[in-house]
């Protein structure tokens, strides 16, 4: 509780997607058996069971659309005090809609977030060696 | 369950002071409450052969308790979790006694909910990147508070059905309408205006502070037996009639299917069990952790009729002469938040018609619904009759 923003903590079940982030890149979890993605990723697929999974790369060019957001006008955690109203949005992939991705929702005004506004991802390097997804509005 | 029907009964129900900061412990408070459910029952602590408890971490054991009842139970249980661990227990107790392991079973929850660890402030950011599936995916992005969690859900399903910041209001007014009837209320004397709740600043958007349930220092208690049991206790007995312990759906904290919630398959089961349909029932205690959660649940219980929940609050249907008077105390968002176990008491009481010829009481009220919700990935619900 130093006051900086949490970083992603790698884990046994998510590294990849977080190295890939660091590189700027998504990278989704998918299992070969049933042929569904998952997310978040995790030691097996949450649709069916399998441990027969794989990381599909989907590059650095992430479209989609609003699904769902909230805006907190107040930090629960800390480091966002400076950074409020934070908006917190779920968007729907372009390539892959059954998956959501919650990033916060930057360059854009509280009064202007609406579900199904198009937006692309962006990372965000938050240290030297670690970066963020994030979101932001199409046309800015 | 079919066969359960009937046959079990919550004899006692009690609770301990409830207040902002208690200046004492868990196990002080659940001792008051234990005390209370016991003189409700008519029972005496050796009476209790099972003691069960939830908590988040922050309360005392079932054995504790029971120790210092001066008795020494056969079985003790302590389970980690919030919402919709009341039913849960309650199906477990009826279990035992059931399989003759026990007979009589008191389930309690305590917490200093405000002075103690506070749910909706959030919590230490590591420990919860750590602890929740997917916590590297959320925390990262300022979002630690179940406000934030369940707002994301709400505010897609207001997109799909049209509900508005008004409906969500008329669920407030609704409540703390039934807390001014109320004295022991924590909001007892602090009457809302749709006007007061309009102007309200959201903390966390679509939630203002009426949105939420107001986090107390506050225990509470259970006592359930056998009917037959149940005749030879002080209290008119209430009787669970069915039963749906805990249905989930997949991922606990990261959404990514806002459209479907545990609580969606709670329902059938339990009107099945139960024998009787969503429109018999005559009053509710729908858990109410923020004001959306019980639009979402009358949808999912088929109390109000999908796509026309937001009408069927603005209706007036949750006040006292509405079609379900519901959280008839006041419910979390203005009585007190025991993890739902306050709305639980409130719902016995009321099918005992214990405030009979005061405003309060819900008319020749028969049967209710009673649910929890620990979040759309784990819910469930008990039907009860007098």
């Amino acid at each position: 509780m130093n006051g900086q923003k949490p970083i992603p903590l790698k884990t046994q079940d998510n590294q990849h997607y977080w190295d890939m982030a660091d590189q700027h890149e998504l990278a989704l979890q998918k299992c070969n058996d049933c042929g569904k993605y998952a997310h978040p990723p995790g030691p097996s697929c949450v649709h069916c069971g399998s441990t027969n999974l794989t990381w599909e790369s989907l590059g650095n060019n992430i479209e989609a659309t609003i699904y769902s957001y909230i805006i907190s006008y107040r930090p629960f955690l800390p480091g966002f005090q400076d950074d409020l109203p934070l908006i917190i949005a779920q968007a729907e992939l372009k390539q892959i809609p059954e998956i959501k991705l919650m990033c916060n929702l930057l360059r854009c005004n509280p009064e202007n977030v609406q579900i199904g506004m198009p937006v692309k991802m962006i990372w965000d390097d938050i240290t030297e060696d670690r970066a963020l997804p994030q979101w932001v509005p199409q046309e800015v | 369950m079919g066969k359960i029907k009937d046959r079990y009964a919550i004899v006692g129900v009690g609770e301990s002071e409830r207040s902002r900061n208690s200046g004492t412990t868990p196990l002080h408070m659940a001792l008051d409450a234990a005390r209370a459910a016991l003189n409700d029952a008519g029972l005496e602590a050796k009476d209790i052969d099972g003691f069960m408890n939830y908590n988040e971490n922050d309360s005392c054991t079932s054995h504790q308790l029971a120790t210092y009842l001066g008795v020494r139970p056969k079985y003790v249980k302590d389970i980690q979790g919030g919402g919709s661990s009341t039913e849960m227990l309650i199906g477990d107790a009826i279990g035992l006694i059931e399989a003759r392991m026990l007979n009589t079973v008191l389930i309690f929850r305590s917490m200093n909910g405000s002075s103690g660890q506070r749910v909706g402030r959030g919590y230490d950011p590591d420990m919860l990147q750590s602890a929740l599936p997917g916590g590297s995916y959320i925390i990262p992005y300022g979002s630690a508070s179940p406000s934030q969690w369940f707002g994301m859900f709400a505010t897609r399903h207001m997109y799909e059905t049209g509900i508005t910041k008004e409906h969500l209001g008329h669920v407030c007014l609704s409540f703390y309408e039934h807390a001014q009837r109320n004295p022991k209320a924590f909001l007892h004397g602090k009457p809302l205006t749709m006007e007061k709740y309009l102007e309200t600043p959201d903390i966390s958007y679509p939630f203002n502070i009426h949105d939420s349930c107001v986090e107390l220092d506050e225990a509470n208690a259970i006592i359930v037996t056998s009917a037959e049991r149940a005749n030879d206790c002080k209290s008119k007995p209430v009787y669970i009639m069915g039963m749906e312990a805990r249905q989930c759906h997949p991922n606990a904290h990261y959404w990514a299917d806002l459209n479907q919630v545990a609580s969606d398959y709670v329902g059938e089961n339990l009107f099945q069990s139960a024998g009787v349909k969503p429109e018999d029932m005559q009053v509710a205690s729908i858990y109410d952790c923020f004001s959306w959660v019980v639009l979402r649940q009358l949808e999912a219980y088929g109390l109000a009729p999908k796509g026309e929940v937001g009408e069927f609050v603005a209706d007036g249907n949750l006040r006292m002469d509405g079609k379900l008077p519901t959280n008839t105390a006041g419910g979390m968002l203005s009585e007190g938040y025991t993890h739902g176990m306050n709305n639980v008491l409130e719902i016995v009481r009321q099918l005992r018609h214990e405030y009979k010829g005061a405003e309060r009481q819900v008319k020749d009220c028969e049967i209710g619904i009673c649910t929890g919700w620990s979040g759309p990935d784990i819910a469930g619900a008990m039907i009860l009759r007098n």
